[in-house]
């Protein structure tokens, strides 16, 4: 297993490197982002520890210049900045967790276990219509190269559309797949998850076909990428 | 201390500006008016009088130019006036000789005097010497005690070597009703008239202030939230305090903004040493670890404490900001599923789409972000989330979850600071108590309560900016 370790701090970087190398993994350093840009771009890694505030190129620079050059390694945040906005604008970067200073060691080796257990799970084949795209094994979606920013029930709704694309997609079947049995279903659900899908994809590639349901497609013009 | 009494310009200061304005006017106003009645009152009975003494004048000439001597008696000519006939008429004329020592004594006189004669006083009788040819005027009294204005001039007769003292008097009583009536006519009038200028000039002024008026409205608007900026078009007076007004509200923005990076870049300096001595004290057991850790554990509770209430502290008092609330859901949300990924949490939120935070957009992520995450620890999978409006200035969100949820005794505890009810779960501990503060801060508040879905259910209340 192999770990990036992006940070500035030299202590830090030293009590971290012999942690990780400890807990059996292969850890190479960075001390500023534009390296550890590098590194992550180049190297194939199992999961990256990035810390926020770097010299030369800051953590979520970085982390959205990977995410943008398709590099889907799973990446924990490390951040002394604890509020929720700097938090939600690492997560809007494409982090997968974040661990705020100061933290015990163990917490940082429990997550980063968890991380890259959970990518190296099921691999199932990436999915698109049109400029629309969407991978599974990292819960991702991206628009004409844009990464999307969806939660658990819209990435849900989308994915069922887009693996039965072409076909009239039911309210009824839409919310049964949508939900446990127990959860609350109410008639609207749909079109709030629908409208709110609409408007970060684009208007025009959910089409409401009139008492039968939504179907999914590509924009007129648009080719399978 | 003993406070000097206020006089009344100093109290007018502090007072309404249409009221100063108004008294202002009205004082100066009905001073003029009152000189003005007095002046007209004076002059109306100067004309009065001055015309009065003509008549007698007249009179006077009338009995001279007529009056002959025949035998060294006196013989005075017939008067037109018949009321020179009647006993006590009010019209009375008379001849009278004078003595060295200025006394008179009636020679000739009108009938109406009957068995009485006029008196003339030393003075006038001298002051009559003086002038010969020339009347003197003066007041007096008729036999029946009405007042009387008279005039009196010495003059010789032809056939007589002594002068004679000639002398008309009439009842004075006309001339003072007549300046009595003018009095009331003149005072109704100018009392309309004052009352008619101080009408005018409290309307002159609220329509003069109206654009004052106006701004403060616009102030008002503001600060509550409802305006980023004043927008209104106001005359050169007040422009430039509009404009001052507009770069202070921008000023207040910068300066939270500036504040909130320092205290942003003072957290992130002390944090990493703090991180690099706490794992370095429990690499090496011992008692001076020990300490190290305990002491580094309370310089971060510490550190953390006292930026937050910084930062509480610079906020609400932020103007003109609102907050678009499903966004922040919405990024939260995703941020949070991020978060609990490995234990599959499920976030459903609902907001109206238009339903805005009147306040900071870090402080509602603050608020939310901190209700979600403890949900989050707490929930078997599923987090209800629902904002709503409650009326016009407040909203409201709810966050339920499915976890085990609190006993009713211990709900108060989560809301104070540093209380941490379990030492498993992870977290800082301090987030209820956050969000129970930041919400005081702009007068919200936060209720905990039990969940449909059988956990916590938290709501908090906040001010809603329109819409």
């Amino acid at each position: 297993m192999r770990i990036l370790l992006v940070e500035d701090d030299p202590d830090l970087s030293r009590q971290l490197k012999l942690a990780l190398s400890d807990a059996g993994y292969a850890v190479d350093h960075a001390p500023d982002g534009e390296e550890g840009h590098f590194l992550g771009e180049t190297e194939p890694y199992d999961a990256v520890v990035l810390d926020l505030g770097l010299p030369k190129m800051d953590g979520v620079s970085v982390l959205e210049r990977w995410r943008r050059e398709n590099v889907a390694t799973p990446v924990l945040i490390l951040t002394a900045r604890d509020n929720w906005s700097q938090k939600v604008a690492g997560f809007d970067a494409g982090a997968d967790d974040y661990l705020t200073k100061p933290f015990h060691t163990e917490e940082l080796l429990a997550r980063l276990r968890a991380l890259v257990r959970r990518s190296a799970g099921h691999a199932s084949p990436n999915l698109s219509c049109g400029g629309l795209r969407l991978d599974p094994r990292a819960a991702r979606a991206s628009v004409n190269g844009e990464p999307l920013r969806l939660t658990s029930l819209e990435y849900r709704l989308l994915h069922y559309m887009m693996l039965h694309q072409g076909r009239v997609i039911s309210r009824t079947e839409l919310v049964e797949h949508l939900y446990d049995q127990d959860f609350d279903r109410d008639s609207n659900t749909i079109e709030v998850f629908i409208g709110r899908v609409r408007k970060k994809i684009g208007p025009d590639r959910i089409e409401t076909v009139r008492g039968l349901g939504y179907r999914i497609m590509a924009l007129e013009g648009e080719t399978e990428a | 201390m003993s406070r000097r009494p206020r006089l009344w310009f100093q109290r007018l200061r502090r007072s309404s500006l249409v009221l100063r304005l108004v008294m202002l006017a009205g004082v100066w106003s009905i001073g003029m008016l009152v000189l003005a009645g007095f002046g007209l009152n004076h002059l109306f009975r100067e004309a009065a009088v001055q015309r009065f003494e003509a008549g007698l004048e007249e009179s006077i000439l009338g009995l001279q130019a007529e009056t002959t001597v025949d035998g060294g008696q006196l013989y005075a000519p017939p008067m037109t006036d018949v009321r020179a006939y009647r006993p006590f008429s009010g019209f009375y004329w008379q001849i009278a000789g004078v003595t060295a020592e200025d006394t008179t004594s009636p020679l000739v006189r009108s009938r109406s005097l009957w068995d009485s004669t006029l008196a003339a006083p030393a003075a006038v009788v001298a002051q009559a010497r003086a002038t010969p040819g020339k009347s003197v005027f003066f007041d007096t009294v008729d036999p029946r005690g009405k007042p009387l204005h008279a005039a009196a001039q010495l003059a010789t007769v032809p056939g007589r070597t002594a002068p004679v003292l000639f002398m008309a008097a009439e009842n004075r009583e006309s001339i003072d009703q007549a300046a009595e009536r003018f009095v009331y006519i003149i005072v109704g009038a100018l009392v309309v008239l004052g009352g008619g200028l101080i009408l005018a000039v409290y309307l002159q002024v609220r329509v003069g202030l109206a654009p004052l008026f106006g701004l403060r409205r616009e102030v008002a608007l503001v600060r509550r939230g409802k305006a980023e900026r004043l927008v209104g078009v106001y005359p050169a007076e007040l422009s430039p305090l509009a404009g001052e007004l507009n770069a202070l509200v921008a000023h207040n923005q910068d300066v939270v903004e500036r504040q909130r990076t320092h205290v942003g870049n003072l957290a992130h300096a002390l944090k990493t040493p703090l991180a690099v001595m706490l794992t370095e004290a429990r690499q090496t057991p011992g008692d001076l670890s020990d300490v190290v850790e305990r002491q580094a554990a309370a310089m971060q509770s510490h550190v953390e404490h006292h930026l937050r209430r910084a930062r509480a502290a610079a906020r609400a008092q932020t103007i003109g900001e609102r907050t678009d609330v499903s966004q922040v859901l919405d990024e939260l949300s995703i941020t949070m599923e991020r978060i609990f990924q490995s234990k599959g949490v499920t976030i459903d939120w609902r907001a109206p789409d238009d339903l805005c935070f009147r306040g900071e957009r870090q402080d509602l992520q603050e608020v939310v972000g901190n209700i979600l995450e403890n949900a989050g620890i707490w929930c078997k999978r599923r987090i209800k989330v629902t904002a709503e409006p409650l009326d016009v200035d407040w909203l409201s969100i709810t966050v339920e979850d499915d976890g085990p949820g609190l006993p009713a005794e211990r709900r108060g505890e989560v809301l104070k600071r540093g209380a941490r009810l379990d030492e498993s779960a992870p977290g800082s501990g301090l987030g209820l108590a956050i969000v129970d503060e930041l919400s005081r801060a702009y007068g919200g508040e936060v209720a905990l309560d039990d969940a449909v879905m059988g956990g916590l259910k938290v709501v908090v209340k906040l001010p809603r900016a329109e819409t």
